[in-house]
């Protein structure tokens, strides 16, 4: 990693702690999400079971569902999108550093900034609603892994969506459609598991599918070693497919850029 | 009727419609925006659609809703988002306009600040949410087997539904005013608020959780007080708060801008 990366890591780091309230924020949107979801699904399952999951269960997966958004939307994506808009990328194109790496280096410096909140929230709710312990230290130690994937996953999504940008003059609605697939077909919304068998081929083709369900299931020992590894390998070549996507998008849209109707 | 400063009503609806044309009309130039931004509104209402119809595949009701009930919920809770983005999306852009010291032209304009930040921009995604809004409420509605007697009621519950919802997300929007930042967390907050809990039955939840959704953030008149009337959940006089709900959401906002402007000290101090 190049100083250059570190050092747009660290101003993004930095101006996410400066906004303490917009921070603090921040995990209360998953707070209460996660709050919502204990209520409905605590309603939802009783002292039964669906798709395979349990009231200890299902507290886990949705637990697992606040430490991965929390993680995940944590990022500078308002920025990279205005950088867009405002033209300012006109000024990045002229700069000796590339867009999409430069972005991804900032992305990844705020994401690192909702560590010690997302970690603390979880720990929380772990003490609070006492979900279902790891199937195995195996399970527990590949979930942790699982979740380092979630930094590219996460740019990669976003980035593709601020994308979008070349060709509309606002985020906010492209950002509540990024954010309704994701819930859905990441399973948050509703387990993947109690979709009909081609709406879980759908989602399981997607890669939003390993914000929630992948190291949900992973932790719950819904799939062996063999299977969870395959997760985490397929989370590798979604990190990377991607980079590569967004990059071959960008080299078209940058075409389009008309700053100030120039 | 006046408003502050002597700007009368009337000249003040005039500069509101005048400025939604204009944007209208920039949004016929640029197409793609368009069809992006629509299509972005109808992935939210197809993605409730199927979480509700992957939830009713799997259980017979949730506290007594049933399937058509509960996509009224969510049809009625999008049309006003929908209504929000299309008629007062601009109240979004406080935040960054406070930041950039935007707000400094809008003062000096002969038209109510609010009208003239409000009427600033329309959020396309709302063709999308309108449509696909109103297409859930109509299948709803049609399913539960609500007659047509009741489609005044329905009609009144969309109009009032828009308004409590640009109200509230103005009023939210607004705190930026104080706390700075691009984003206006507080109106998102809303909108989470209503994504998590407003599209399910609310005697689900916890009573704190009734109570701010009742009266503190009157978020349960946008489309759950309303849909709980007409499936006949709720008795009818209930129907008398959505309207009171309207003024006092529509008062909070406009009393929450004022002092917001008289707070707001322009960029860079």
């Amino acid at each position: 990693m190049a100083s250059v990366d570190i050092a747009l890591a660290t101003i993004a780091f930095k101006r996410k702690i400066a906004y303490k309230t917009t921070w603090l924020f921040s995990v209360l949107f998953g707070g209460w999400a996660l709050l919502a979801g204990l209520a409905v699904w605590n309603h939802l399952l009783g002292d039964g079971e669906l798709g395979g999951y349990d009231w200890q269960a299902m507290k886990a997966y949705l637990v697992i569902g606040f430490l991965t958004g929390t993680l995940a939307w944590a990022g500078a994506e308002w920025d990279m999108a205005n950088r867009i808009l405002d033209g300012l990328v006109a000024i990045d194109l002229t700069k000796p550093v590339d867009f999409q790496r430069a972005r991804a280096a900032e992305y990844i410096g705020g994401m690192v900034a909702s560590v010690p909140a997302a970690v603390l929230g979880t720990a929380i709710a772990v003490l609070v609603f006492r979900p279902a312990g790891p199937a195995s230290p195996l399970a527990a130690a590949l979930t942790v892994f699982s979740l380092l994937f979630i930094f590219p996953l996460a740019f990669g999504i976003s980035y593709l969506a601020i994308l979008c940008c070349f060709v509309t003059q606002r985020f906010l609605g492209i950002q509540w459609a990024k954010d309704s697939m994701v819930a859905f077909f990441s399973g948050m919304m509703i387990p993947i598991a109690l979709m009909p068998g081609w709406l879980q081929g759908l989602s399981w083709a997607m890669p939003f599918v390993h914000f929630t369900t992948t190291p949900a299931s992973i932790y719950l020992g819904r799939v062996d070693t063999a299977g969870a590894l395959g997760l985490i390998a397929a989370e590798a070549a979604w990190a990377v497919g991607l980079l590569v996507a967004a990059r071959l998008i960008w080299r078209q849209l940058v075409k389009k850029v008309t700053v100030h109707g120039g | 009727m006046t408003l502050k400063r002597g700007v009368p009503a009337r000249h003040a609806l005039a500069v509101y419609w005048r400025t939604w044309f204009a944007q209208i009309r920039s949004i016929v130039e640029y197409p793609a925006d368009l069809w992006v931004m629509a299509s972005a509104g109808a992935v939210w209402n197809i993605l409730q659609f199927a979480f509700l119809a992957v939830l009713f595949a799997n259980v017979p009701d949730v506290a007594g809703w049933g399937y058509h009930e509960m996509l009224m919920l969510s049809g009625l809770l999008s049309v006003a988002g929908g209504c929000n983005a299309l008629f007062w999306d601009g109240a979004w852009s406080t935040g960054s306009m406070v930041i950039k010291g935007d707000i400094d032209y809008r003062i000096t304009r002969p038209a109510p600040v609010i009208i003239q930040v409000g009427s600033s921009h329309i959020g396309m995604q709302s063709i999308g949410e309108v449509v696909f809004g109103a297409a859930m409420l109509v299948y709803g509605w049609i399913g539960a087997g609500i007659g047509l007697a009741a489609v005044p009621i329905g009609v009144l519950a969309v109009v009032c539904a828009g308004i409590i919802q640009s109200a509230l997300v103005t009023a939210l929007c607004a705190v930026n005013f104080w706390i700075k930042g691009q984003a206006s967390i507080f109106a998102f907050l809303l909108i989470e608020l209503q994504g998590n809990a407003m599209k399910m039955p609310l005697g689900i939840f916890p009573s704190g959780v009734r109570l701010v959704a009742m009266f503190l953030v009157p978020v349960a008149f946008v489309n759950f007080v309303p849909v709980s009337v007409v499936t006949g959940h709720m008795p009818a006089w209930w129907l008398a708060g959505v309207p009171a709900a309207v003024l006092g959401s529509v008062l909070l906002a406009v009393g929450v801008y004022r002092l917001g402007l008289r707070a707001y000290d322009s960029a860079g101090h």
